[in-house]
Order: C-alpha cells, then sequence, then structure tokens
C-alpha cells in the first residue's frame, strides 16, 4: 500500500494529466454532436461484427421456434388454400353443372400440424409416429400432407400421439390421378426406393407423358382434390392394357419433420352413408 | 499567495475575454483565428508547480470550451500545452536556476523565446485542430491551419512582449 501511494505521489503529475486529458476526452465525446457520431461510427466496426456473431448463434437457437411458427403459418395458408380450391371447383361446378349444387364444399377441410417425432426408414412397413393424438383431434384414417405433398394415412392414434402409414409403405394404398384426367390409379410402394412410388391401374388409353403431375383424386374424404401426389418419372405399358407408372415422389422422406393432418368436416356422416349403400370408394 | 492567485485569476479572465470577444471573431483568409489565451499558460512563472499548471490549463481551456460551444477539444489542447509547458522552460530557459522565474524575452533571450513560444503554439494548436476535425485524414490541413494560426498568434504574443518591456 505504502509502495503504492509512493508510486502514485511520484507520478501525481503524469496521473493528473492524464486524468485531465480523459475528462476532456470524455467531454469531447460525450458533448459535441459530430464527435460523438464519428467515434461510434469508427468503432462501428468492432460493435458491428460483435452484434453479428451474437445473431449468428442466437439465430441458431431460435431456429426450433422459428421452425414452429413457420408450421403454422403453414397450416393456415395451406387451410386457405384448399378452401379457396373447393370455392373454386364450387363455382366451376356451379357453372358447368347449373342446379346441381354441393353447399357443403366450402370449409370442409381443416388442417393439423404435427410434428414427426419418429420415423422408422429402415423397413418395408414404414410407420412414422407424430405428436398429436386424439385430444388435438386426430382420428385414424385422416390424411397427412406437408407442404410439398401426400405424406401417408394416420394408422393409429393414442391421446397424444398418431401413427402414420406413410405412402412409402409397402401395405399403403393410395388412390391417385394424372392432374387433368379423371381415372382413378392406385399408389403403391414396392419397397425399395423413398423417391420413386408405382401408379397402377391407368388405362392404356389415357395420354400421359413423364413431367405430368400425379394429385390425389378427392373422391375419399381422406385428402382434397388436388393435392401433390409426384410426378411421372417414367411409365411402361403392361399387358393387361394398363400402365405401370414410376412415379417421382414429391415428398422427402428423408427429410420429414412437420407435418398437416387433415380434417374432414364429414367424416363420420360420408362413412356412415357410403357403409350403409355398401359402395364406398376406399 | 492569495494575492497572487487573484492576481492571476484576474488575467486568466483577462485573456479569457479577450480571446472570446475580440480574437475569436477574427477570422483573417477565412480560417487563420489567433488562440492567444495559451499565452497565459507559457507566462506562468516556474514558482507554480506542475499539477497547479496542469490545472490552471484545464480550467482555462474549459471556460473556453463553454465559451466555444467546442467542450472538451480547448481543454485536451491546453492540457496538454501546461503539461509540456515545464519541461519546455527548463529546455529554453535561463540555467542559472531562479526561484520565481516568469517567462520572457527578457528573461530567456528573443531567440529561445521565440522556440519556446513558437513550439508550445504550433503544439497547441496543432493538437485543437486535430481533435476538433476527429481523424487524423485531416492531418495535413489541420497542420496548414496550425502553422498559419500559431503565426497569427506569435505576432500578438510579441506584439505583448514588446509592450512589457517598453512599459519597464
Amino acid at each position: 500500500m505504502r509502495t503504492l501511494i509512493l508510486f502514485l505521489l511520484r507520478f501525481k503529475t503524469l496521473f493528473l494529466f492524464l486524468g485531465l486529458e480523459l475528462i476532456s476526452f470524455w467531454l469531447i465525446v460525450n458533448n459535441n454532436q459530430f464527435q460523438r457520431n464519428h467515434f461510434l461510427s469508427s468503432s462501428n466496426v468492432i460493435v458491428g461484427s460483435v452484434y453479428n456473431l451474437s445473431d449468428k448463434v442466437y439465430k441458431y437457437f431460435s431456429l426450433a421456434s422459428v421452425n414452429a411458427s413457420l408450421a403454422k403459418e403453414n397450416e393456415s395458408l395451406n387451410t386457405e388454400l384448399v378452401q379457396l380450391r373447393e370455392q373454386l371447383a364450387f363455382y366451376r361446378q356451379d357453372v358447368s353443372y347449373a342446379g346441381r349444387r354441393y353447399h357443403s364444399v366450402q370449409n370442409n377441410y381443416s388442417f393439423i400440424t404435427a410434428k414427426v417425432i419418429h420415423f422408422s426408414a429402415v423397413n418395408q412397413k414404414n410407420y412414422f409416429t407424430i405428436n398429436k393424438g386424439e385430444n388435438d383431434d386426430v382420428r385414424v384414417g385422416m390424411g397427412v400432407v406437408n407442404e410439398k405433398g401426400v405424406v401417408g394415412i394416420v394408422n393409429s392414434t393414442s391421446s397424444h400421439f398418431a401413427s402414420v402409414i406413410p405412402i412409402v409403405n409397402t401395405s399403403s394404398n393410395t388412390s391417385a390421378t394424372i392432374k387433368g384426367k379423371t381415372h382413378l390409379g392406385q399408389l403403391i410402394w414396392k419397397g425399395k426406393d423413398f423417391r420413386y412410388a408405382t401408379l397402377e391401374e391407368v388405362p392404356l388409353y389415357i395420354p400421359i407423358a413423364s413431367g405430368d403431375s400425379v394429385v390425389t383424386s378427392g373422391y375419399s374424404s381422406t385428402f382434397p382434390e388436388g393435392i401433390m401426389v409426384g410426378k411421372v418419372h417414367s411409365f411402361t405399358e403392361r399387358n393387361d392394357n394398363f400402365y405401370n407408372i414410376t412415379v417421382d415422389l414429391a415428398v422427402d422422406f428423408g427429410q420429414l419433420s412437420y407435418v398437416d393432418v387433415i380434417r374432414f368436416q364429414y367424416t363420420d356422416e360420408r362413412v356412415a352413408l357410403e357403409k350403409r349403400k355398401g359402395n364406398g370408394d376406399d | 499567495m492569495i494575492d497572487l492567485t487573484l492576481k492571476r485569476l484576474l488575467s486568466c479572465v483577462g485573456f479569457l475575454l479577450l480571446q472570446i470577444l475580440l480574437l475569436n471573431n477574427i477570422k483573417f483568409l477565412g480560417f487563420v483565428t489567433p488562440y492567444l489565451y495559451v499565452y497565459f499558460i507559457l507566462l506562468l512563472p516556474s514558482s507554480v508547480s506542475k499539477e497547479m499548471t496542469l490545472l490552471w490549463g484545464f480550467l482555462l481551456g474549459l471556460a473556453m470550451d463553454i465559451f466555444c460551444d467546442t467542450l472538451g477539444c480547448n481543454a485536451f489542447a491546453t492540457t496538454f500545452v501546461a503539461f509540456l509547458k515545464p519541461y519546455f522552460q527548463n529546455l529554453f530557459g535561463p540555467k542559472d536556476d531562479f526561484d520565481d522565474m516568469k517567462p520572457s524575452i527578457e528573461r530567456f533571450g528573443f531567440n529561445m523565446f521565440i522556440q519556446y513560444v513558437a513550439y508550445l503554439v504550433l503544439i497547441h494548436h496543432l493538437m485543437f485542430f486535430l481533435i476538433e476535425a476527429f481523424t487524423l485524414s485531416a492531418f495535413w490541413y489541420a497542420l496548414l491551419k496550425a502553422i498559419c494560426c500559431s503565426m497569427f498568434t506569435l505576432l500578438l504574443i510579441l506584439c505583448f512582449e514588446y509592450f512589457k518591456t517598453r512599459r519597464r
């Protein structure tokens, strides 16, 4: 302590000088607009790069919540899209078949966004699990899509989770059609490659080309009409007057994270009706 | 002692008023202004301690700043000069040491006094202009300005010295 004081006293002039200059400098920077701006702007490079770095880190950590919010947005946009599409179809029908009205096609579908929490991708019988269940109104038989296209169908549910059969499951069988045509085909998966499925039962007299879109038919309540399944990759003509179409699937099953479960408002009613008549589509 | 301090304070205020009311209005060739007030620091006798010199310099500069709206610039430059002043005094002043030596032409001799004043005034002005511009990229302009203003200031200081010797 003594030595410190002695040291300070020895250099008191220097310290006083430095102190006064510091005060002056502080006054300059704090009170003169021009110098302040200049000082701040010249130190901006450092400040800016630091903020940039921290921002990058923060962004990384907030990815999860960003994803969730994007998924939510997707959900609402998808709902709107399907509703508009149905309205459009409704009005088109109205024009072509005046008098035959299907009043209830509007607002029939809604979406439940869920996160894929498990996906067994090694087997022929692939399943995946999502984090929404009966408590969230997910029911067996509902269709599952994501922003790219059709994913699968709900197979079983618990109160908080649901198991989904993707279209890349050998026991999956979904009706689909070539966009612009009305003939139904059966979409099956032969258990080789996640990227491709096979569309069968499309008759030979329908002209198709590779690159044609394959979409859902809308004949079942599982999927609304016109949801993307994939594109025609290649096709061969079989002996029994049907094509064997390889479909390049729209959904990338290697990177499945958020999906939307499609809820059709009148499923129970429609199923009951179709059972009673004994001629259900599926 | 108190008498002496009061006298010094009065002369300080005198220099300040002269600077603010008269000299600051001079804009010779648009940018040459004499900053005579630093002369007050140069005139402080050797009996004033280094610390007191620093304080005088700081306060004088601060007062100038308050009047000129350049808060800190004058204080910075003047404090710097006040720090250097004792060393320059030893360098250029007479070697036969007196207890209370007031810097003047008489004491220093013309050559030495001119150098003593010119160096310190130039340093003060350069410091002030650089701080005012706040960037080293304007160094050459600041140097030019400092040299011109220093010559003006030096001229005024020589006038003062002349009248002081005449009065004796």
